[in-house]
């Protein structure tokens, strides 16, 4: 409890040079250090305990699952699966942009139509995408179209969602501001809608990769003849644990380094705005 | 002579969606001479605001007339500025960008907007701080970006919506002394909706008493105080007397 | 369009005081219009573009096959097989997730040390470990309840952490300054500050377990509502496996507006 009451009222004068920088150091050694203890404990629970031999089959390490990594890169076995994801990943992702954006535009401009397709949103949004995979399977065999629409009606609520509620938010006073300097609807639009939507809709952007990402992961756990996710559960009926576990840290970095990227556009588009509003 | 901008029998009903209409001004009449600084007091509520909104053009009225210069008024125009209370800076704008804003909105070039903003922007005092966003200033600075952008596009009359109550007290007198040496430049009509009669009496050429809403005005003061103005006139008898006959008139106006 | 009228204005021009019906519910009646042009839209159709039922289902025969799963017990059968680890799976990550949440929020250290690593997990799609579990813990309840675990407890973490550092130190300055003691500062300002966060939590991770559940019973079941739809589309029931995705996402959609509800109830302070 005394710690957080501390928060507010630590004179920052009162620290000595030294411990002022490890002050500094401090989150980014506890942070890096809680995660290679981790690694280390995962590591050396064989040579701690004993497994029993059906449990020993079905365990790796850190160690293990780095050199099929490594093996799978440099032997190449990764690139095609993964290659197949991606496609469907960057399709779905991309189709989610264009029909998310500007119907997001129309909803968040228009009282009756917001009303007329808010319980379709409410609906879908609520609802896990996963209940249509049997469905699109059906539809579209197990190739790469259900994994596409799979991962689009993933990806579209939250760009779709976010925009809307940008494209609402704008706040009503500058809008005045433009039209009283006798700006036309579109001035509207160009000054001050966009500008303020542009940040939810990145937002939104950095959801929907996440989401993305799941969707391409279980439409080829259950829907599909190809790709990364196909040759997780293959190697998981075979035991291959280590393949399993490469899979997901593939996954887990490409989920990471598109975050990332946008992280970063959201930091170059929000020069205007104070550091760490906080809270999305 | 007709006045510079006269409003007869305006009135004027708000509907919002989920509650009753609201009356927002009733057989409201006003005159204003060219060149004047007016102010405009009355209780929270009594429709000063909208009034501005009618003049600038952002909101019609539901029948009356009213006319600048003798042609009605029918919607936004550069002949009208507006300073807003809460600033109205779009946040994602520079200073220069905010104040150029209305005459990027006029189609001007680039250059020539520059060369009208960089003498405003030194004028209020942030030369320096052109390429600053609004988060980056004080909110007297804020005003001061807010004023210029107005000023910019040089328009005949200035509406100022109770532009310094969001200023502490202290930044809000130099505002003051600011403001009356711009227009004392160049004159322009001064339409200045206030809470604080003493701010209204050190500025003003007339101050205007509205009643409470449904809102209309009460009664008009004259303010016979020479200028140039100076801060310490604010100490003086004949300044606290007409104080005391605005506060008279206002107070019954006001419900706790 | 020169004038634009402020919000107040745009609603309406009448001089009616009191807004009739239909003008106080606009939006909801014009949701409901929209459902029901849809579903006649979907039935219309197939009068005019041939209908095939190994490809498409329609509202009638949806309702049928609803009526039928309803009248012979198997709807209720498959909903309670699934309800259980759904329950268990969510309670086990409120449990766990909120104390971690407010460890970490509470203890400095731990919140710096723990940060990156749920980080880390949050980002990366955890189902994708879905198959180790079913290989670990074979078809059936174990897995099941791990899975919807392991996808429902981040937001729980996350938003007991935000929850903890959100409380106004002053606050807790206020009610100790007027003689509150330890127990006052929990009730008085750490419940309330904390509570509407959880609770936020809960509107997310309700959305990750459904993924739980049916993950768990397109990989790992012979019963329950996933299991179901998946059996449905193998047999080419395309009536009944609308009817259950239907039902899905009444579900889906009670669970997470009767939270938005309880939000509102519960927590009126706090702006919408």
């Amino acid at each position: 409890m005394s710690e957080l009451l501390e928060t507010g009222m630590a004179p920052a004068g009162d620290f000595a040079p030294a411990r002022s920088l490890w002050r500094r150091i401090e989150p980014a050694v506890l942070g890096a250090g809680s995660i290679v203890v981790l690694l280390l404990l995962w590591e050396l629970l064989p040579q701690l305990v004993t497994l029993q031999a059906g449990t020993k089959m079905l365990f790796t390490t850190p160690s293990k699952i780095a050199v099929t990594l490594w093996n799978m890169i440099v032997t190449g076995k990764l690139w095609a699966p993964l290659s197949v994801s991606g496609t469907g990943f960057v399709v779905g992702l991309l189709l989610s942009v264009l029909v998310g954006l500007p119907l997001g535009v129309v909803l968040g401009r228009s009282r009756t139509l917001n009303a007329m397709f808010d319980p379709f949103v409410t609906a879908f949004n609520a609802t896990p995408r996963l209940v249509f995979l049997p469905l699109l399977m059906l539809w579209f065999g197990l190739g790469v179209t259900a994994k596409v629409v799979i991962v689009f009606i993933g990806a579209l609520f939250p760009i779709l969602i976010n925009t809307y509620e940008g494209v609402r938010n704008a706040d009503r006073g500058l809008i005045n501001v433009v039209r009283s300097f006798g700006g036309s609807e579109w001035d509207v639009a160009r000054l001050v809608v966009v500008p303020n939507a542009l940040p939810y809709i990145v937002a939104g952007l950095r959801l929907a990769i996440g989401r993305a990402i799941l969707g391409v992961v279980v439409a080829e756990f259950f829907g599909a003849e190809d790709g990364l996710g196909v040759i997780m559960v293959q190697a998981a009926s075979r035991y291959q644990v280590d393949v399993v576990f490469a899979g997901l840290i593939v996954f887990a970095v490409l989920s990471l380094i598109m975050t990332g990227l946008v992280k970063l556009l959201e930091n170059r588009l929000g020069g205007w705005r104070p550091q760490r509003t906080g809270g999305e | 002579m007709q006045p510079y901008i006269q409003g007869r029998n305006v009135n004027l009903t708000f509907r919002p969606p989920n509650r009753g209409p609201v009356r927002a001004l009733q057989n409201f009449d006003i005159d204003v001479n060219e060149g004047e600084f007016l102010s405009i007091v009355g209780p929270s509520g009594c429709g000063k605001s909208t009034f501005l909104n009618v003049i600038l053009g952002l909101i019609r009225p539901d029948s009356g007339d009213i006319r600048l210069r003798g042609s009605p008024i029918s919607g936004p125009s550069t002949d009208r500025a507006m300073v807003f209370q809460d600033f109205g800076l779009l946040p994602w704008r520079t200073v220069q960008a905010n104040v150029e804003l209305g005459l990027e909105l006029k189609g001007m070039a680039a250059d020539a907007r520059r060369k009208v903003s960089q003498p405003l922007i030194e004028m209020i005092g942030l030369a320096g701080f052109e390429g600053h966003f609004p988060h980056e200033l004080s909110g007297g600075m804020k005003q001061r970006v807010g004023l210029a952008r107005a000023l910019a596009t040089d328009p005949s009359v200035l509406l100022m919506d109770e532009p310094f109550a969001a200023l502490d007290a202290q930044t809000r007198d130099l505002m003051q002394v600011e403001l009356l040496r711009v227009w004392q430049q160049d004159k322009k009509t001064v339409l200045f909706v206030t809470h604080q009669i003493e701010e209204a009496i050190y500025l003003s050429d007339r101050v205007m008493v509205m009643t409470k809403r449904p809102g209309r005005a009460k009664k008009i003061f004259p303010i016979d105080l020479p200028r140039p103005r100076d801060y310490e006139m604010r100490v003086t008898p004949e300044f606290n007397e007409l104080k005391l006959q605005i506060w008279n008139e206002l107070k019954d106006e006001i419900t706790v | 369009m020169e004038i634009v009228p402020t919000p107040a204005q745009e609603a309406d021009s009448g001089e009616a005081p009191r807004r009739s019906f239909a003008a106080r519910h606009r939006d909801k009646l014009l949701g409901i219009l929209a459902v029901v042009l849809f579903f006649a839209a979907w039935q219309a159709i197939f009068l005019v573009v041939p209908f095939n039922k190994l490809f498409i289902s329609k509202p009638d025969l949806i309702v049928l096959g609803l009526i039928d799963l309803i009248k012979s017990g198997a709807l209720l059968r498959d909903l309670a097989v699934s309800a259980i680890p759904f329950i268990c799976g969510m309670a086990l990550a409120t449990v766990v997730g909120v104390a971690l949440g407010i460890v970490m929020g509470w203890r400095r250290r731990v919140g710096l040390a723990l940060d990156p690593l749920m980080t880390v997990f949050y980002a990366s799609p955890l189902v994708a470990l879905s198959p180790l579990i079913v290989v670990y813990f074979g078809v059936g309840f174990g897995a099941k309840i791990l899975i919807i675990f392991f996808l429902s407890v981040f937001p729980f973490i996350f938003n007991a952490y935000a929850g903890v550092r959100a409380v106004d130190p002053l606050l807790i300055n206020v009610v100790r300054s007027m003689g509150g003691r330890e127990i006052d500062l929990y009730l008085k300002v750490l419940m309330p500050s904390v509570l509407p966060y959880i609770v936020a939590g809960a509107r997310i991770a309700i959305g990750r377990a459904l993924i739980g559940v049916l993950v768990g019973e397109f990989f790992a079941a012979s019963e329950g509502i996933g299991y179901a739809i998946a059996r449905f589309g193998d047999l080419y029931a395309l009536d009944k496996m609308f009817a259950c995705i239907l039902v899905i996402m009444v579900i889906a959609v009670a669970m997470t507006e009767g939270i938005r509800w309880a939000e509102r109830t519960a927590f009126p302070w706090r702006a919408q």
